[in-house]
């Protein structure tokens, strides 16, 4: 019953108050917007702190020379299953490679492209590899790496 | 009348603000749901991210600290690295005659320490740790060589002169592009050849190596930077 008793109302207002009640709701309208600007603003998204910077700095060549190697078998600190490791890498055509673990070793040369493929056998545990490449006029680089033989599940 | 409906007016305003804000503030059943979700799936996720975070590494290095829980080593590439030890960490040693703990460890120990590293905190929780010796590898040219007591002197690129003794048990190796990798002697190895020693140092003279196995190579001379530094020596 009220609600038609406003509409009787409104239709009886002049124009001026029509407007002015128009205003009124803009400005309520408003009012609640801002608030609820306001309480989303209030809100918070958790920053990710976990981010962390590393820099890394690659362990492999010990001395510059004008020959270079890389190493793409084994990975340093590597955990293996087998007593045979397959070592493989790339390095001057010409030079001479030699691998080198605590209880074998083998001396080979390099393909055309460079590169190189051995095995070796390892003692069961840590093992220090280590692959020299030597060119022909005596200069050489190394790289060593930490290969570990074990059958331990953990 | 215009009192009335200006007060309607306002009570229309006051419950458009409260239910805006009201809304706003109590979640619906929709948006537990989906806080649920969003909870399960970060855990999946964090799960996930732990097990490719953790990986099984052996690593070898000499002891720098020791405390009950962790170990502090300094490994191949000279970084410093820290070891967690737990109550399931194992301790080896082949010296070691009764039971050896983390109270038998002791500064300037070469361990090597097999486990788990955590790639977020880069450290390794210790599953073995062992008590090693590696062996030592020496790689240069030959600066002189005494026939009688069989033993080889070895200049290195960083201008260490090194004693090399050779046994009866020493495996002697030459490798040449004809010949290829063969079993040779003491008596072929000649001045200035590039030669690898391999074998294990002197308690009492860290420049004196008893070799178990010796490659050299006698087309190949020894490093050019190994004779700048034998001619500042004999400067």
């Amino acid at each position: 019953m009220d609600f038609y008793r406003i509409i009787f109302a409104y239709r009886s207002m002049k124009k001026e108050k029509l407007i002015l009640s128009f205003v009124a709701v803009f400005f309520g309208l408003l009012v609640a917007g801002i608030a609820f600007y306001l309480f989303q603003t209030t809100k918070t998204v958790p920053s990710d702190t976990n981010t962390k910077t590393i820099s890394l700095v690659s362990p492999t060549p010990t001395a510059s020379s004008s020959i270079s190697l890389t190493l793409d078998r084994p990975k340093d600190e590597e955990v293996v299953n087998s007593k045979i490791l397959v070592v493989s890498g790339k390095t001057a055509s010409n030079a001479v490679v030699t691998v080198i673990t605590g209880s074998s070793d083998d001396v080979i040369t390099p393909s055309l492209e460079g590169n190189f493929s051995t095995t070796v056998n390892l003692d069961h545990g840590q093992n220090i590899l280590e692959v020299i490449s030597i060119a022909p006029n005596g200069e050489s680089i190394t790289i060593k790496k930490t290969v570990t033989y074990s059958l331990e599940e953990f | 009348m215009i009192k009335k409906i200006l007060l309607v007016l306002l009570i229309v305003n006051c419950y458009l603000l409260i239910v805006n804000v009201a809304h706003a503030a109590t979640p619906t059943p929709e948006d537990s749901k989906q806080a649920r979700t969003d909870q399960i799936i970060t855990k999946i996720a964090s799960l996930t991210a732990q097990l490719k975070l953790v990986e099984k590494r052996g690593i070898i290095g000499t002891v720098t600290a020791v405390t009950n829980t962790q170990i502090t080593i300094t490994d191949t590439q000279n970084n410093t690295r820290f070891i967690d030890v737990d109550e399931l960490t194992k301790f080896i040693s082949p010296a070691a005659k009764g039971s050896f703990g983390i109270s038998d460890i002791t500064k300037d120990t070469t361990v090597g320490i097999l486990g788990l590293y955590n790639k977020e905190s880069r450290r390794i929780l210790a599953r073995f740790v062992n008590v090693i010796t590696i062996p030592v590898i020496i790689h240069g040219g030959v600066s002189a060589i005494d026939s009688e007591n069989f033993t080889i002197n070895i200049a290195t690129e960083d201008g260490k002169q090194m004693t090399v003794n050779v046994e009866n048990l020493t495996r002697t190796y030459s490798y040449t592009q004809g010949d290829d990798y063969v079993r040779s002697g003491f008596s072929k190895i000649k001045e200035n050849f590039n030669i690898i020693a391999i074998g294990v140092l002197d308690i009492k003279n860290e420049n004196k190596l008893t070799a178990t196995r010796i490659i050299f190579f006698p087309e190949i001379p020894s490093n050019p930077k190994v004779n700048s530094a034998l001619e500042k020596v004999k400067k």
